[in-house]
């Protein structure tokens, strides 16, 4: 697939704000391009989206980058001002969030667990460059263990959601998420694919996507800034589901797929809502 | 009208309704939760939205979602969840977002006494957020009946001024049962005073402008405005910016736009003989404020040169009662002194400012009666416990 970045970006992303200010050679772009890239398949007009964001790396650096209307939350509590949007919102608006892992997996996992019970319409895009980057690389809840970062110098060796057979994603399905999905960075037009079905699904998606931090996590971890050499190992730590190698940290594609498996949250309280108005009862 | 016996939680769902309210969201917690109830139980019937949150965070989170979607949204709490709200409650004040949060006071710290009034939550409203640089706007009934006009009073300022405002009441005005009038249409509401303002939506390109103005329509997603809003220091269209002079237009118009029209809400305040310079002046909020206004009564007809004020409007503070260089009480349910250093600092160089505290129950009227005769004849205050009236 052949990605020009001048047409999608002047369709739908605000020339103020890209190139963004995040670190050169950092491979939030990428994740980045491949939302924007899913959006534009699916014809979908900047009117259509509103766009939300967290704090961190991945937050701020998207952050009113949709050329629509868009707002961010503090750390952690995006989710649960996009509940409340969404009840507010006409049906046909999507909403989609740009979120980083410290964001979603560690500060807003209450709220993200109850979006996902909820099963309300958003299609969430977790970030993760494998741990606090933005201030200054500290390991986060899904930093391969025996990773060494500025507060794990010897090797981050608790137990985390992704750990010895842990997948964060598990507890979201638990939690009642009707699409779940992981890619790296890399998986180009395969991860389009992915977060297209994302989108369509009327209800609560996610689509986690470890990225390259060549600054922080790479340089501390490969001992090299080198973009070139995180971005291989992020590749080849990851497999295609059902493919997985003993070193594999990621597995790649849809992880679960359930969309439009059960009512989308604010059209069924709306629903109810209108039921009690009219009778009294439920 | 229609007539109720009922709560003061009943008076200010009935309040909220009035003034548009249709999305509520809300965590139990005593004494907060009848009011969460009445809402699940009247929003519907109205084609609101009530909703459950997973805690005081996310209550209050989803409120500032229902608004930005154009919804007039309510929360409501007490001590211990409304220190949760700080961290929606400093986004809503820089976004701008309209809404309204009620807190009902208990006996604190944390979880404190749960069944009983408290008021330690005086600068709390005037701080419920971190880093400053912002004015807050709190009002604090002392009825059922009040509940529910400054319920829709607080709608009505946080749309004009853009922003959370806080009604500050305590468990015995929230619990306790008396007698209320519902207007029941506009005519009526116009009788009782009642305000109201309907949401606008900006539409743009400065959402944020630098200036001191109200009546500024708020940020709505989803009309396809542009709209920004965030975390971060805005610039004027509401993009993120770590440059101080943007900081400091920002700052400008969170502070100004509340001080500079402070005439839309310095009539809300109480005074019982205050016209004759009275030797004392009595100052109390919330329920205290009843049993003050007793003992005023009674201590004149025993003789004494007595005044009381009630203050309504809290924050931001009505300095200008306080110009009579005279002797003052602040009478509050805590006991370490907080509405009193308010006072403190807004009365004439030189006057006397004297505390009474108590928490989980209110001042008789005999030891109130008491400690003005003390302080006008210049006793020492020794309160229950303490050698000394320390504040
Ligand atoms: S610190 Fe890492 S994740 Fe953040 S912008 Fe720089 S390279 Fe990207």
């Amino acid at each position: 697939m052949e990605y020009r970045a001048t047409e999608i970006t002047s369709r739908y992303l605000r020339s103020r704000k890209i190139p963004s200010t995040a670190c050169s050679g950092c491979g939030l772009g990428m994740n980045h391009k491949i939302v924007i890239q899913a959006v534009k398949e699916l014809g979908l007009e900047v009117p259509d989206i509103v766009w939300g964001t967290s704090i961190g790396c991945a937050g701020r650096q998207t952050f009113a980058t949709w050329k629509g209307d868009g707002f961010a939350g503090t750390h952690g509590r995006v989710y649960a001002i996009a509940r409340g949007l969404r009840i507010a919102l006409p049906p046909e608006k999507k909403i989609i969030l740009t979120v980083g892992d410290g964001d979603a997996f560690g500060i807003g996992l209450t709220h993200l667990i109850h979006s996902a019970r909820s099963n309300a319409d958003m299609t969430v895009i977790v970030n993760d460059n494998l741990g606090y980057q933005s201030t200054g690389g500290q390991y986060g809840w899904t930093t391969p263990q025996g990773s060494k970062t500025d507060s794990s110098p010897y090797g981050m060796f608790e137990h985390n959601l992704m750990s010895e057979g842990m997948d964060v994603l598990k507890i979201l399905k638990g939690a009642g998420a009707t699409f779940l999905a992981r890619h790296v960075a890399m998986d180009g037009a395969w991860a389009v694919e992915t977060v297209k079905k994302g989108i369509l699904n009327t209800g609560f998606s996610l689509i986690h996507m470890p990225y390259p931090c060549p600054t922080n996590f790479g340089s501390r971890e490969l001992g090299s800034r080198n973009q070139v050499n995180i971005f291989r190992w992020i590749r080849d730590h990851s497999a295609p589901l059902g493919e997985e190698k003993e070193d594999t940290f990621w597995a790649t594609g849809i992880w679960h797929d359930a969309s439009n498996s059960r009512p989308e949250f604010s059209q069924f309280v709306h629903e109810t809502v209108e039921k009690i108005r009219r009778t009294g009862t439920i | 009208m229609k007539r109720f016996l009922e709560t003061g939680n009943f008076a200010i769902t009935e309040g909220a309704i009035l003034a548009g309210c249709r999305f509520f969201a809300g965590y139990p917690i005593t004494p907060a939760t009848e009011l969460a109830e009445a809402m699940s139980f009247r929003l519907p019937q109205e084609g609101g939205v009530y909703l459950q949150a997973e805690d005081e965070t996310a209550a209050m989170h989803m409120c500032i979602g229902a608004s930005l979607g154009g919804y007039k949204a309510m929360t409501a709490t007490s001590g211990p969840g409304f220190i949760l709200y700080a961290d929606p409650y400093g986004w809503a004040l820089g976004c701008e977002t309209p809404l309204v949060v009620l807190n009902s006071g208990r006996v604190g710290p944390v979880s404190g006494i749960t069944g009983a009034p408290g008021q330690g939550e005086f600068y709390l409203t005037r701080y419920p957020t971190q880093g400053g640089n912002f004015e807050a706007i709190c009002l604090a009934p002392n009825s059922a009946q009040e509940c529910m006009a400054m319920t829709v009073e607080a709608f009505y300022l946080s749309e004009r001024f853009r922003m959370p405002v806080t009604v500050l009441a305590d468990q015995l005005i929230t619990d306790g049962f008396e007698d209320i009038s519902v207007p029941e249409n506009e005519e009526e509401m116009k009788k009782m005073g009642f305000r109201t303002w309907s949401r606008k939506i900006h539409q743009g390109p400065d959402f944020y402008p630098a200036t001191d103005e109200i009546d500024i329509p708020p940020v709505v997603l989803g009309h396809n405005t542009g709209a920004l809003c965030s975390d971060w220091t805005p610039t004027e269209e509401g993009y993120d910016i770590e440059e101080v002079e943007a900081h400091h237009k920002h700052a400008y118009r969170l502070i100004y736009k509340v001080r500079n029209h402070r005439d839309l809400f310095n009539h809300h305040y109480d005074k019982k003989f205050m016209d004759d310079d009275p030797d004392l002046i009595v100052v109390s909020y919330g329920t205290p404020s009843r049993v003050v206004n007793t003992a005023v009564s009674k201590a004149r007809d025993e003789g004494l040169k007595v005044g009381a004020l009630r203050l309504i409007n809290l924050w931001p503070f009505p300095d200008e009662f306080f110009g009579a260089k005279t002797k003052y009480l602040a009478v509050e349910l805590n006991w370490d002194g907080q509405l009193v250093r308010e006072v403190q600092r807004a009365v004439p160089k030189d006057s006397e400012v004297h505390f009474l505290g108590s928490c989980g129950d209110l001042p008789t009227i005999p030891d109130l009666i008491e400690t003005f005769e003390k302080v006008l004849k210049d006793e020492p205050l020794a309160r229950k416990g303490w050698k000394l009236e320390a504040w």
